[in-house]
């Protein structure tokens, strides 16, 4: 009981540090990519910091209240995952989190804010049953919902799954807010409807969703370590790869239409990641 | 003991039936109203008191037939024919010939079989198990109270159409007597008496449909008057097949038949009528037509029928069979059928901005879900699927209740023109966006029996393909119209709106319900589900699935469920934004106010962000809406070849109970 | 020096607003944005959003319109905030100032930290124009934590005359 609380804090204080790491590695790389120096990589750090310094505005009174369960619902997928609780469980919270930001930003009356919730939900719409599938697929292999059986296994998943990681792929290229999927909001130096979601959200309300980002991050590359469980370096190897490849992709790729990532993901996501437990289901 | 569980049987279907008389004649408001408390009052009682017998005797209250005072399968016979006939006469005068010739299809088959034939009826009368006392708890806790929302809601209802000669009377007896026959339609063991109380409950769905009296509401009523009867002609010829196939007429014999040696011959295609019956009650695929078109009735109508229990007498009866076709391939395609119908409905939510009509999508797909998890059938799925019941009759009843106070508020059901009334009628909407948020959010019910849907779906791909695509469509709608509702501007003060007693007094209990029933999850599941579940012997008959071992519930040593921590942490989280909201609310200052950013254009004065300058330098208002999405899930769009695609699943059910 | 106020120097936000100008001075920001110059180096992202910036670079003239406009992108901010006024019609109103329509400099309507001279400015004199009105921000975030301080106890006042 006691280790688990120790790993559970642990986890909580590590992860925002190393997800805003990888985020300025994140900067820095892009800028490398264009041909330019790009900012130190403690820069997210920097503008955390800035953001808690400003002034508190909000637009309405209830915002702020949004942002928090934004940010605990994040910390509570995060002591989920760590804790090797039910992935099931897992998926539904982080939606969660992504729920209550979408309510803050709907409860302001903004045009580019509503719109960007707008967006914000049908990214959710098209991402959420590949990642339902993507859990669906492990439990064929693994017999259980618990991330712990995952460990347990003889073979990676990575061999029996390659088209459900293929489908999370494109889950994650959303949920990092990477081209062709940004337009809900979109990252740092990049406009989208001004800020789309985050328009109205200012200061410290920022700062926290800033941070909740980082814990996304660190949550989103902690399952794409399950599909390497054994040993755990070649996971978070595998995970490292895939954030650079996004990086990649986001570099190379235009902003698309909302219609355009619906029909994306739902075929090639939803599309690989039934044909991949379709199969599974008939080896069975 | 005997004597009184007797009694409390008679005063569970005939007390209604005596209030309902005292409305219709006594033409008085203040008597009415009075005998509607009463009648509250004493089926609350009502429903403590079987609670109570029921968990003292172990799971099984009994009363024989021969214990009856009368013969009440005779009296049954002779209101079945005058049912029917009833029916007919309004087939006559409204000139639809479709509905007599459904109505002598039932008619001939009953006097034929209840006068022409010697048929014994069944030695036990009624039986009252954990499922049962699940809906007469639903019927005798949720129902009153709708009653009395209605007390309200019908005296602005026809100020509002002024009307010269108030209707309440006939719309009362109609109402309040319905409890009366679906409490004996739930705790009945004889086969054709719940077929009488079915179609007493099709009449009464009918006369309330029709309580205005125009013309749309007349033909939304004679639509779902003919899609009800048709499930009636199913089951009287269900009832006939059964008894020549099994010679017993008693529930509780026919579904314990066992699978091996039982399911040959007529029986399974009469159980595949029956739940062909059950679909057309509950508005699935491809009738849900009719449920749509009874939104038209008056809002009190449409929470007490068409969301907390008509509708679910049909998926009442599926579940009760769920022991005759576990396993089988009829199961299969149910799961399947209830699925689809999950999946399609939350899809055409998606584009529907009408209040009323999304709430009448979700029951549909809700009912699907319910139906899909009876047909799966293992240990998890039925928990599920009575949990199901539960949680969404009581949240999907609240929700009616609001949309009708608030529509009676702002004059208007469209989504679209809610926004902003959290700061008109902050009582009503608050206690709305809670009950919207039970049925997307844990701990609330109908999320976790979701997650339970999921992981009981994992032996049948397609089905568990489904409900993925229902979840990810439910949460787009809810989060649509609970972010519409909650936008507000800064406002220093919220002021309670002015509601009927009736009204906020009604909205209060059923929240109350909604949080007890949530947050008694644990134990209801303890006493309620899992002896019923067990009673289904289900392990018997299907290889139990591995399933989840912690994650949702931690299982202690004796099988029962303790809590969980995943759904612990999520209420603690949402506690602490309801706070949280209630602190900000408090303590936001007009100096930390911005106006939203609109290019520079605000109007000055204007903090809420509600005008811009336009061209000419001219105020021009700014108007955001939702997406409805109209051209991937509009209804015209999906609803055609939906239907085709339910036809062909009821088709294939029918197909592998003849092989 | 704290970890916030260090911060704020190496984490300025920056909208752009052209209020009527030839577009010269904005073309020069812009490339201050590309890989020649590249001011994400010194942490400066080009948010479009007044209420996620900390310095508004305003080129061109004020007229009545822009007035109005300059005013609420400005009320939007939240503190500590600068205004950069670049090239000489955002100073002075440039050759503009006699025009009919034009009020002058964006000093006329909002305070201005920092002058960039220049039709068009270069690219590094609108660094050294940011890097100057950055310096400030230290003595801005004192009157900012003034103001909140007095702001509650002028709420705390008037909560005991209410009570």
């Amino acid at each position: 009981m006691i280790n688990n609380i120790l790993i559970a804090v642990i986890a909580v204080i590590a992860a925002p540090i190393i997800g805003g790491l990888l985020s300025g590695i994140d900067r820095r790389l892009t800028a490398r990519f264009q041909n330019r120096f790009g900012p130190p990589i403690v820069q997210p750090f920097y503008d955390f910091f800035k953001l808690v310094g400003k002034e508190n505005i909000s637009v309405n009174q209830t915002q702020m209240a949004y942002v928090w369960a934004h940010l605990l619902f994040a910390i509570a997928a995060l002591i989920l995952l760590v804790l090797k609780q039910d992935l099931l469980v897992l998926i539904f919270v982080l939606a969660f989190s992504t729920i209550s930001l979408i309510m803050g930003a709907m409860s302001v009356r903004s045009p580019y804010s509503k719109i960007g919730a707008q967006r914000e939900l049908i990214q959710m719409l098209s991402y959420e049953p590949v990642l339902l599938l993507m859990v669906v697929g492990i439990y064929m292999l693994t017999k259980s919902f618990m991330i712990e059986s995952v460990f347990s296994m003889d073979s990676p998943l990575l061999y029996k799954l390659p088209l459900v990681f293929f489908a999370f792929l494109y889950v994650l290229t959303i949920k990092l807010r990477k081209s062709p999927f940004d337009f809900a909001t979109s990252h740092h130096g990049h406009q989208e409807l001004i800020k789309g979601l985050t328009t109205e959200f200012s200061g410290p309300q920022l700062a926290i969703i800033e941070l909740t980002h980082w814990y996304d991050l660190i949550i989103l590359l902690g399952i794409i370590t399950l599909f390497f469980a054994n040993p755990l370096w070649v996971g978070i190897l595998i995970a490292l790869g895939a954030y650079f490849v996004e990086l990649v992709v986001d570099n190379i790729c235009a902003r698309m239409t909302w219609q355009w990532m619906l029909k994306a993901t739902w075929l090639a996501g939803i599309g690989s990641a039934g044909i991949n437990i379709i199969g599974l289901y008939l080896k069975a | 003991m005997d004597s009184y569980v007797l009694i409390l049987l008679a005063l569970a279907t005939l007390l209604p039936a005596l209030s309902a008389a005292i409305c219709y004649v006594i033409r008085n408001s203040a008597v009415r109203n009075f005998v509607v408390v009463v009648n509250t009052l004493v089926l609350f009682y009502i429903a403590w008191e079987f609670t109570r017998l029921l968990i003292a005797s172990n799971g099984s209250i009994r009363i024989d037939e021969h214990a009856l005072p009368f013969n009440v399968g005779e009296i049954i016979k002779y209101l079945d024919v005058l049912l029917l006939v009833t029916i007919g006469y309004y087939g006559f005068k409204l000139k639809k010939p479709l509905i007599i010739t459904l109505t002598v299809l039932q008619l001939v088959p009953v006097i034929l079989f209840e006068f022409f034939m010697t048929v014994p009826e069944p030695a036990t009368a009624f039986v009252i198990d954990y499922l049962a006392l699940v809906l007469i708890l639903l019927i005798s806790i949720v129902g009153p109270i709708i009653s009395v929302f209605a007390i309200g809601y019908m005296k602005e209802h026809e100020h509002h159409l002024h009307l010269e000669k108030t209707k309440q009377p006939r719309f009362f007896m109609v109402l309040v007597g319905f409890l009366g026959a679906m409490n004996a339609l739930v705790m009945t063991n004889n086969l054709s008496w719940m077929y009488f109380f079915w179609e007493v409950t099709t009449l009464c769905s009918f006369l309330l449909i029709m309580h205005d009296e125009n013309e749309i509401s007349i033909k939304n009523a004679v639509r779902a008057l003919w899609m009800n009867l048709s499930g009636g002609v199913a089951f009287i010829a269900a009832i006939l097949m059964i008894y020549y196939a099994k010679g017993t007429l008693s529930v509780e014999e026919i579904v314990n038949t066992p699978i091996t040696g039982g399911f040959v011959g007529l029986f399974p295609f009469a159980i595949g009528l029956l739940c062909f019956a059950g679909f057309t009650k509950s508005a699935q695929f491809p009738f849900q037509s009719w449920l749509l078109g009874a939104m038209v009735a008056p809002t009190p109508v449409s929470a007490l029928l068409h969301s907390s229990t008509m509708v679910k007498a049909g998926v009442y009866l599926v579940v009760r069979l769920a022991p005759a076709y576990l396993g089988t391939e009829l199961g299969k395609v149910i799961a399947l059928a209830g699925a689809f119908t999950f999946a399609a409905a939350s899809a055409i939510a998606i584009s529907q901005s009408n209040a009323k009509r999304v709430l009448a999508y979700s029951t549909i797909a809700n009912l699907g879900l319910i139906i899909c998890c009876a047909g799966i059938g293992n240990h998890i799925a039925l928990g599920a699927a009575i949990l199901l019941i539960i949680f969404h009759g009581v949240s999907k009843g609240l929700l009616f209740l609001c949309v009708g106070t608030i529509e009676q508020g702002i004059g208007s059901r469209n989504i679209e023109d809610m926004q902003g009334v959290m700061k008109q009628m902050p009582y009503t909407t608050i206690i709305m966006v809670i009950g919207a948020q039970s049925m997307l959010l844990p701990p609330f019910g109908v999320m976790i029996t979701k997650l339970l849907a999921i992981e009981a779906a994992v032996s049948l791909p397609v089905v568990l393909t489904l409900i993925v695509f229902g979840a990810a469509f439910t949460v787009v709608f809810w989060v649509k119209w609970i972010g519409l509702v909650l936008t507000m501007s800064y406002k220093p003060k919220l002021v309670m709106e002015k509601l009927a007693f009736s009204i906020s007094s009604s909205l209060g209990l059923l929240l109350i319900g909604v949080l007890v029933v949530c947050m008694g999850i644990a134990p209801m599941y303890n006493m309620l589900i899992s002896p019923q579940v067990k009673a289904f012997h289900v392990a018997d008959k299907i290889m139990l699935l591995g399933g989840n071992d912690g994650g949702i519930w931690l299982q202690a040593w004796n099988g029962n469920i303790v809590g969980g921590f995943a759904v612990l942490s999520v209420f603690v989280i949402l506690g602490i934004l309801t706070l949280g909201m209630l602190f900000y609310l408090k303590r936001t200052t007009l100096d930390e106010v911005r106006t939203p950013y609109l290019c520079g254009e605000n109007i000055d004065m204007d903090i809420r962000g509600l005008q811009f300058t336009g061209p000419g330098e001219k105020a021009a208002n700014v108007v955001v809406h939702n997406y409805y999405f109209m051209g991937i899930f509009g209804e015209e769009k999906l609803t055609l070849f939906l239907n085709l695609g339910a036809m062909a699943l009821i088709l294939l059910m029918f197909g592998v109970v003849m092989r | 020096m704290g970890i916030i106020s260090k911060s704020r120097i190496k984490s300025p936000w920056v909208i752009h607003v052209n209020c009527t100008a030839c577009n010269g001075c904005d073309i020069e920001v812009v490339a201050a944005l590309t890989p020649v110059y590249d001011l994400e180096r010194f942490g400066i992202v080009n948010v479009g959003n007044p209420k996620h910036a900390d310095v508004m670079l305003v080129t061109g003239v004020i007229n009545n319109r822009t007035a109005r406009i300059i005013k609420n992108l400005y009320d939007q901010m939240p503190e500590p905030k600068a205004v950069v006024a670049i090239g000489a019609c955002g100073g002075t109103g440039g050759i503009f100032a006699e025009c009919y329509n034009v009020i002058g400099g964006v000093d006329k309507v909002v305070p201005v930290d920092a002058y960039v001279p220049g039709c068009p400015p270069r690219p590094e004199a609108l660094i050294d124009g940011v890097v100057a009105a950055l310096g400030k921000m230290e003595e801005k975030a004192q009157q900012m934590k003034q103001k909140i301080r007095d702001r509650k106890a002028s709420h705390a006042r008037e909560a005991k005359a209410n009570a």
